[in-house]
């Protein structure tokens, strides 16, 4: 096992060289560049022309990708090219945000979808199995940017229950720990909510349908004709099983916890990754762009890594055959 | 468990939620944007610019009425026909950590300015035919201009805001640290920035005129502008711009007051002069004629601007005198010149020469409702007398390097656009004919008339001898139509009654004096 393991991580190079030089390239096709955009007339060519060559933006794009490739080697991302702070620091500071939402979400959605996707899956075409599939999928069916507003007008606007926007209440200068949690964990709910309902209704499905396959074979039947209860079939021998893939989906559930949602983070001015992405992406901040996508793909296959392993040993019966 | 933690943290912020005394007194106003550098010579977006602007003083400031007057400079002297200004600087001033404020501050901040490795787009504004201008220290609170030429604007470049050169001296201007936590000498200092979440300011105690009213100002990042509505709403924000669509439902809210002004801005349709047919003037006066401006600001506007006529902005000194339409909506005319220039309609009533039909592209950037519809708008002008146009939506830069391509084949038709014009009304940048293909004339528009004008008026020092040659250089340019000139839009604020103290509405914004703005209770 610990071989195939580091098989894997030494394949993970040649990809991780080969997406970033590909996006490199890709992001400096797109039209425009960092400095394109300003558009003043009090602003005059040479002053870009100057500015660009500062940023070595006008060599040639694979001497670009090879300076980036040495210095990250050298564990040097660059400054940002909007706000020209250190990349990472830029990272740093928006990923608690978005990390806490995304985990909470997560939590809520797994924690909300398996009991569901089970109940479903034991009164499977009945009125309680349609009453769950037809709710979830009202929820995702609901656009997200919609329902962050109904929720900002009732319950903020209207209500005052919860605040507009923002991550904590900017107008104490220094609350203490304690003050700050509270604040945040406030601020959190009309956004946590929007994120949870949007995700409900694929997660219950495929539970569900875990929990249906479980119930047809023969090892249920068995402990049926054994005379086991209801409730101890459904949690000791059904749950278990039905449990299995919820490793494999957390691992590649783990990628988007640092993505964080656009629409969301927007609306409910989140200080999180998804807004620096997508401003990054309009800005042609490349630096900040290249980490992000350094960090997801990383991600990406180190969450592959960990459920493939974890299921390893969560299900014997897997590693004999393939990894 | 846990979820009895969480209800007990809830209840918690919804009972601590309500703030401290400072909150009470503290303006709060939204950014679209976190801020980018809070430094003068380096910034170039709105949101920072905002912020900034509390933080740092120039050697002047803008008024109400777009005037220059003195802020770190007392008073200043013109020598040698307009090539050596002396300033003579207020001696009273510090920066926000104590130390004196000196002539060594103005000299150090143009000479960042002047140095390549400065990543600033401000440089070419200190240029004069290749050469710099140059500043020399005289004294302690004397400092002294130099000027290859003369140069109308170049006060208000004078005016940009000053940094500190005992802060900055032995530091990497891109990269420092100090961008993200300056030192001014303006009115508020910096306390602190989360990134995007605040920018929190407070009271400076040793701004020269004395320390403002107001105990702080708090920026607050709403991104979306419907939540920043909602913000105004509830009174967590004091002030917010506001939408035609929605000025009706917030105006008769009672703790709300709006300001309305015209801003220094114009919308308009781009003609690429450079390809047939709009290189013929009788095409371009067709179309002029064909579009019915007020119509445009009544519908896409819904009132709240009104239509232009000329390159320049109602609210500048520059705007020429008689305000009526060169071209006014007469599509008989239209049809006159597009038959002059040899159209004939077929029999779908549409102009072809030669047996083709015209079909012309209209470009936009998508995601601008107002150019969105104003696009739509035209095309059903046009469509009326008989043009054909399809538009083409476009993402920003896309657009951006479209008006860039100068090929006949793939170049552009029309661009709807929009330019904010300076407070200074010096145009060059968009009309000489030396802006074109580099440069913001991107239409190709070149009359030796105007560049002699242009360059003419850019020498003089005083507005009186500059104002008529504007005058006529922006009728003869609207003559020549190469935008249709469309409309200026109203800039709406909606302020909560509280604000107080603040200054007359218009382009310079509602605190020109942000020293003497407070909050009643």
């Amino acid at each position: 096992m610990m071989g195939s393991i580091s098989k894997r991580l030494l394949t993970m190079i040649p990809m991780i060289l080969g997406i970033t030089a590909v996006s490199f390239v890709l992001m400096q096709l797109a039209p425009g560049d960092p400095l394109a955009m300003m558009v003043d007339p009090s602003i005059h060519e040479s002053d870009l022309a100057q500015v660009r060559e500062n940023l070595g933006l006008n060599q040639p794009v694979w001497i670009q990708y090879w300076r980036w490739l040495l210095a990250v080697l050298q564990g040097d991302f660059g400054y940002s090219f909007v706000t020209g702070q250190p990349v990472l620091t830029v990272i740093l500071d928006r990923l608690p945000a978005t990390l806490l939402l995304s985990g909470s979400t997560m939590v809520l959605i797994v924690g909300i979808t398996f009991p569901l996707g089970i109940w479903a899956g034991y009164k499977a075409n009945t009125a309680v199995d349609h009453w769950i599939t037809v709710l979830t999928f009202i929820g995702m069916s609901i656009p997200a940017f919609w329902l962050a507003l109904v929720l900002l007008l009732m319950l903020s606007v209207q209500l005052e229950w919860f605040p507009l926007s923002g991550f904590q209440n900017y107008a104490v200068f220094e609350p203490t720990v304690w003050q700050q949690c509270a604040s945040i964990v406030h601020h959190m709910v009309l956004p946590l909510v929007t994120s949870v309902l949007g995700g409900l209704a694929g997660l219950t499905r495929y539970h569900r349908s875990g929990v249906v396959g479980i119930l047809n074979r023969m090892y249920i039947t068995a402990a049926r004709s054994r005379g086991v209860g209801p409730s101890r079939l459904l949690f000791k021998h059904v749950a278990k099983n039905a449990a299995l893939p919820i490793i494999t989906l957390l691992g590649l559930m783990i990628p988007g916890l640092i993505g964080g949602s656009f629409v969301i983070e927007y609306i409910f001015a989140w200080p999180g990754m998804g807004q620096l992405g997508v401003s990054s992406v309009f800005a042609r901040d490349y630096p900040v762009l290249m980490a992000i996508l350094v960090f997801s793909s990383l991600l990406i296959m180190l969450g592959t890594l960990v459920s493939d392993i974890a299921y390893q040993w969560a299900d014997p019966r897997v590693g004999r055959t393939s990894v | 468990m846990v979820i009895r933690a969480i209800l007990a943290l809830v209840v918690t912020a919804m009972l601590t939620g309500c703030g401290s005394q400072i909150e009470q007194k503290m303006l709060v106003m939204p950014l679209g944007a976190d801020p980018s550098y809070l430094n003068p010579i380096l910034y170039t977006d709105q949101p920072s610019a905002e912020v900034a602007g509390f933080i740092f003083s120039g050697l002047f400031r803008v008024n109400e009425r777009l005037e220059l007057e003195p802020d770190l400079c007392q008073s200043y002297t013109v020598h040698d026909a307009g090539k050596r200004y002396v300033f003579h600087l207020r001696q009273d001033v510090r920066w926000h950590d104590g130390e004196p404020f000196t002539a060594e501050d103005v000299a150090f901040t143009f000479e960042r300015i002047m140095d390549p490795t400065t990543n600033t787009v401000r440089r070419s504004g200190y240029i004069i035919n290749g050469k710099p201008i140059t500043w020399h220290v005289v004294d302690r609170y004397t400092i002294e201009a130099r000027l290859p030429e003369s140069l109308g604007p170049f006060l208000f470049r004078a005016a940009i805001g000053i940094l500190p050169k005992h802060k900055l001296a032995d530091q990497a201007i891109n990269t420092a640290a100090f961008n993200r936590q300056p030192i001014g000498t303006g009115p508020f200092k910096f306390h602190d920035w989360k990134s995007g979440q605040f920018v929190r300011l407070i009271r400076s105690d040793l701004y020269y005129d004395g320390p403002p009213q107001l105990p702080g100002i708090l920026f607050k990042v709403i991104p979306d502008a419907q939540t920043a509505m909602l913000a105004l709403k509830r009174q967590d924000v004091h002030m917010n711009g506001v939408l035609p669509k929605d000025y009706h439902r917030y105006e008769t809210l009672d703790y709300l007051q709006m300001a309305r002004w015209y801003g220094l801005n114009y919308t308009y349709l781009g003609l690429n002069l450079k390809k047939a047919p709009f290189s013929d003037i009788r095409f371009r006066q067709a179309l002029a004629h064909a579009v019915d401006q007020q119509k445009i600001v009544d519908t896409v506007l819904q009132g709240f601007g009104r239509p232009a006529y000329y390159p320049s902005s109602p609210v500048s000194w520059a705007y020429p005198p008689d305000d009526q339409p060169l071209y006014a909506y007469d599509p008989a005319r239209s049809h006159a010149y597009l038959q002059a220039m040899g159209y004939r309609r077929n029999a779908a009533g549409r102009y072809e020469k030669n047996g083709k039909p015209v079909s012309l592209v209209l470009a936009t950037n998508q995601g601008n409702k107002y150019r969105e519809k104003t696009a739509a708008l035209i095309q059903q002008y046009l469509a009326e007398i008989g043009l054909d146009v399809r538009i083409q939506l476009m993402e920003w830069s896309a657009l951006l390097k479209l008006t860039k391509d100068t090929s006949e084949a793939t170049g552009f038709d029309m661009i709807v656009l929009g330019w904010n014009i300076g407070v200074d009304p010096d145009a060059s940048s968009i009309w000489h004919s030396r802006e074109y293909p580099q440069g913001f004339n991107f239409v190709g528009y070149s009359n030796p008339s105007v560049d002699a004008g242009l360059d003419a008026a850019r020498q003089y020092t005083h507005r009186a001898d500059r104002q008529p040659v504007y005058h006529r250089l922006f009728t003869q340019i609207a003559q020549d139509v190469p935008y249709l000139f469309l409309y200026h839009t109203e800039t709406v604020m909606g302020v909560n009654r509280r604000v107080q103290g603040l200054s007359m509405p218009g382009p310079a914004g509602l605190m020109v004096r942000p020293e003497s703005v407070y909050l009643t209770p």
